[in-house]
C-alpha cells in the first residue's frame, strides 16, 4: 500500500484544478493580502504528508488562520477531496488521538499534546480521500474531455440551413415545414430552392461569411483548447494510469484509524526506543511542528556563525554529520512506523522544510545580529535540557551556517575579485582569510542594509554548495531540490 | 417526460345533452375536445383520469349554451431538451430522418447520425453503417436523445442526435 503515487496525484491534480480557487470572505482589507489563491493547493499538500489531522492542528502548522483553512477544507469536502469528521471530545479523546499522531509520525508532539489541557469541544479531523479522489479527478477529466470533443463536434448544435437562391436561414426545428413531397431535399418556404446544410462550406460563404468566419475561428479555438488540455494535462493523466492498478491507500474512518495507528504504534514505540531512544526522540519534528522547530534553530544559529567563521573545517565536518543524523532519521522513521511507510518523497519533504528554514533563519540573523546571539548564548548555557534534546538538530544548524558561511565566501570571493584584482592562484586563500576578519564588520552592515541581498541568499547557497564542496551528501541535497523545483513546475 | 396533473377547462355544453346523462355527456366531450391535443405550457394531454369536480353551470345568453368549469386529472407529454426518448422512424431522406415518439414528432438531422452511417437513396432510403449491420430506415426503432425543442402554442418539435453512447437502432421490425 504505497501512498506515494497518490500523493503525487494529489498534488497534481491540486496544481492542474485548485491552483487559484479562493475562498471568499476574507475580510482582511487589502487585496494584495486577501489574495490567497493558491491555498488550495498548499493545504493538499500538506494534507498528502499527513494521515488523519486535527484541523486545528493543520492550521497551526501551515499558519492558516483555522478559520479560512476550514472554508478550505470544506471545499474540498464538498469536491469530494477530503473526508471530515467532526466530534465532541474531551481531554482523553484528544489523547486517543495524539498517541496515534504519534505512533504514525513522531514522539516529539506526543507530550506537547498530553499537556494541553482540552475541554469538551467539538474537534474536526480530515483526511485525504484518495480512492474518492482518483475517481473525482478522472470524472472531472472525462467532463473536461467530453464537452469539448462535443462542442468541436457540432454533436449538441442545432443544424441550420440556409437557401442559397434568397439567402434565408433555417433551422433543423423548421425541419417539418420544410419537407417536399417530391424530393428528399429540403426546401425554402420563399422560393422553393434546395436548402443547403450551414456547414457546407461553399453555400455558408455566399450566405453570411463573417458568422462562418466566427464559427471556424471558435472551432479553431475549441480545438486548440482541447489539444492544450491534453497536452498540460498529460502528466496528470499519466499518473492516473500509474495508479490505476495500485492498492488505494485507506485510512478508514477516524476511530478505525486511531485504534490500528495506537496500536501499531504502540509495538514500533518499543521497539525504536530500545534501539537507539535519542533518534526516536528527537529531530523527527520536520513534518508536523515546524514552527517550535524553527524557533529553537533561529536561537543556535546565530551562535554558530561565529563558531564557523573561526573553525571553517570543523564546522564542514558538522555539517556533514548533520545531513547524515538527518537521513538517518527518516530511515528510522521509515524503519519504524509500521502502519505509515514514509515513502522516500518524505525525504525531500525534509529538505522542503529545511529550505524554509533557511530562510528564515537568515532573516532573523539579519535582524537580530550579535546582540542576539549574545542573548542566545546564554540561554543556551541555562537551557540544558532543551541542548541535550536537540543534539543532533544543532548538527542541521551547523549546516546551514556552513552554507550561509559559504555563500558569504562566494559573496567575498567575488568582491575582492572586484575589488584587488588578485590573480587567480591567491585568490582562494586571500578571500578566506578576509572573510575572516570581514565576517564581523560585515555583520554589522547587514543590519542596515535592506532585503536585498539577503532575498538572493537561496541561489546563492545553492552555488556555494556546488562550488566548494565535493561530497555526495550535500550533492544529493541539491539534486533533491532540483527535483523538488521540477515537481513544483510540473503542477 | 410523462406527467400526472390537474388542468381546468370550461365546458360549454349544448341544451340538447342536459338530462340524466348530463355528466357522462360532459366528460365524453372532454376526452373528445382534450385528449391529443398539444398545449404549448403542459405539452400534449395523452388520457384523462379522473374528474376533479365539476362547477356550477352558467348559461350563456343569448345562445343557450351552459358553461361548466371542469377540473379534470390527466397524464401529459412533454419531451425535454436532454431527454432520452425511444422513438419510430417515419420518414429518412437525405437531410436526415423524421421519427415519432407518441404524439411528439423529432427530427435528426445527417449531423447528428453518426460519422459512419453514410446515406443510401433508393425505394427504401435509409442510413447504413459500412459493413451493413446497422441500418436506419422506415419503421424502425431508434433511441435518440432530445437536444432541441420547439414549443409553440399548440405544437411541439424537438430535434434529436443519435452521436452519442447507447443511442441508435434498437430494433429493426424489417430485419426481425
Amino acid at each position: 500500500m504505497s501512498v506515494e503515487p497518490f500523493n503525487r496525484l494529489v498534488k497534481l491534480a491540486a496544481r492542474a484544478f485548485y491552483d487559484d480557487i479562493t475562498t471568499k470572505g476574507d475580510n482582511q482589507p487589502k487585496t494584495g493580502r486577501s489574495d490567497n489563491r493558491g491555498i488550495a493547493v498548499v493545504v493538499l499538500d500538506a494534507l498528502t504528508r499527513r494521515q488523519w489531522v486535527r484541523e486545528e492542528d493543520l492550521a497551526k502548522d501551515l499558519k492558516l488562520h483555522s478559520k479560512q483553512l476550514r472554508r478550505t477544507l470544506r471545499f474540498f469536502e464538498e469536491e469530494k477531496l477530503i473526508t471530515r469528521d467532526h466530534r465532541k471530545e474531551t481531554a482523553k479523546g484528544a489523547k486517543i488521538y495524539s498517541a496515534a499522531v504519534a505512533a504514525t509520525a513522531e514522539g516529539q508532539r506526543n507530550a506537547k499534546e498530553g499537556e494541553e489541557k482540552i475541554k469538551l469541544h467539538t474537534h474536526s479531523y480530515c483526511c485525504l480521500d484518495y480512492a474518492q479522489i482518483y475517481d473525482v479527478v478522472r470524472y472531472r477529466l472525462h467532463r473536461l474531455r467530453k464537452k469539448l470533443k462535443d462542442e468541436l463536434e457540432n454533436k449538441n448544435t442545432v443544424q441550420e440551413y440556409i437557401c442559397p437562391n434568397c439567402g434565408r436561414r433555417y433551422n433543423a426545428l423548421d425541419a417539418l415545414r420544410l419537407v417536399s413531397p417530391d424530393d428528399e431535399y429540403f426546401h425554402c418556404e420563399n422560393c422553393n430552392g434546395e436548402l443547403v446544410a450551414e456547414s457546407d462550406k461553399l453555400a455558408a460563404q455566399e450566405g453570411g461569411d463573417g458568422d462562418d468566419n466566427a464559427r471556424r475561428r471558435r472551432r479553431e479555438k475549441l480545438k486548440d483548447m482541447l489539444q492544450k488540455m491534453e497536452v498540460q494535462l498529460k502528466p496528470l493523466m499519466d499518473q492516473l494510469n500509474r495508479v490505476k492498478d495500485l492498492a488505494v491507500p485507506e485510512f478508514g474512518s477516524l476511530q478505525a484509524w486511531e485504534a490500528r495507528a495506537s496500536v501499531a504504534g504502540r509495538a514500533v514505540n518499543g521497539d525504536s526506543s530500545s534501539n537507539d531512544p535519542s533518534k526516536s526522540s528527537q529531530g523527527l519534528g520536520y513534518g508536523r511542528t515546524p514552527m517550535t522547530f524553527i524557533g529553537e534553530t533561529k536561537v543556535k544559529f546565530v551562535l554558530l556563525i561565529y563558531d564557523s567563521a573561526s573553525t571553517s573545517d570543523c564546522t564542514v565536518e558538522v555539517a556533514f554529520s548533520g545531513i547524515e543524523g538527518k537521513e538517518e532519521d527518516v530511515k528510522s522513521q521509515t524503519g519504524s512506523s509500521g502502519l505509515k511507510v514514509l515513502p522516500p518523497w518524505m525525504i525531500k519533504q525534509g529538505m522542503n522544510l529545511t529550505k524554509e528554514q533557511r530562510g528564515e533563519v537568515k532573516q532573523e540573523s539579519k535582524m537580530d545580529g550579535i546582540s542576539a546571539a549574545e542573548f542566545s548564548h546564554e540561554k543556551k548555557s541555562t537551557s540544558d535540557d532543551v541542548d541535550n534534546k536537540s543534539l543532533q538538530d544543532e548538527y542541521v544548524k551547523a549546516y546551514y551556517a556552513a552554507l550561509l558561511k559559504k555563500q558569504q565566501e562566494l559573496e567575498e570571493a567575488a568582491k575582492n575579485q572586484e575589488l584587488l584584482q588578485v590573480s587567480n592562484s591567491n585568490a582562494v586563500p586571500e578571500s578566506v582569510s578576509n572573510r575572516q576578519v570581514g565576517m564581523k564588520s560585515k555583520r554589522e552592515e547587514d543590519e542596515g542594509e535592506d532585503d536585498v541581498e539577503w532575498e538572493e541568499a537561496p541561489t546563492g547557497g545553492n552555488s556555494g554548495e556546488s562550488y566548494k564542496v565535493n561530497d555526495l551528501n550535500v550533492e544529493a541535497e541539491a539534486s533533491g531540490e532540483e527535483e523538488d523545483d521540477i515537481d513544483w513546475e510540473e503542477g | 417526460m410523462f406527467f400526472h396533473i390537474v388542468l381546468e377547462r370550461n365546458m360549454q355544453l349544448h341544451p340538447r345533452y342536459f338530462g340524466r346523462n348530463l355528466r357522462e355527456n360532459l366528460v365524453s366531450k372532454l376526452m373528445k375536445d382534450v385528449e391529443g391535443t398539444c398545449s404549448g405550457r403542459h405539452g400534449f394531454v395523452v388520457a384523462i383520469t379522473g374528474i376533479e369536480n365539476i362547477g356550477k353551470g352558467l348559461i350563456r345568453d343569448g345562445t343557450g349554451f351552459v358553461t361548466f368549469p371542469v377540473k379534470y386529472q390527466c397524464v401529459v407529454f412533454r419531451p425535454f431538451k436532454g431527454e432520452i426518448l425511444e422513438a419510430v422512424v417515419t420518414m429518412v431522406n437525405k437531410m436526415g430522418f423524421f421519427a415519432e415518439a407518441g404524439p411528439v414528432q423529432i427530427f435528426v438531422s445527417n449531423h447528428l447520425i453518426p460519422d459512419d452511417m453514410e446515406f443510401q437513396s433508393g425505394d427504401m432510403p435509409n442510413y447504413t453503417t459500412s459493413d451493413g449491420s446497422v441500418k436506419i430506415q422506415k419503421d424502425c426503432e431508434v433511441r435518440l436523445k432530445i437536444i432541441g425543442t420547439r414549443v409553440d402554442a399548440t405544437e411541439i418539435f424537438c430535434i434529436g442526435t443519435i452521436k452519442d453512447d447507447f443511442l441508435g437502432v434498437i430494433n429493426d421490425p424489417a430485419t426481425a
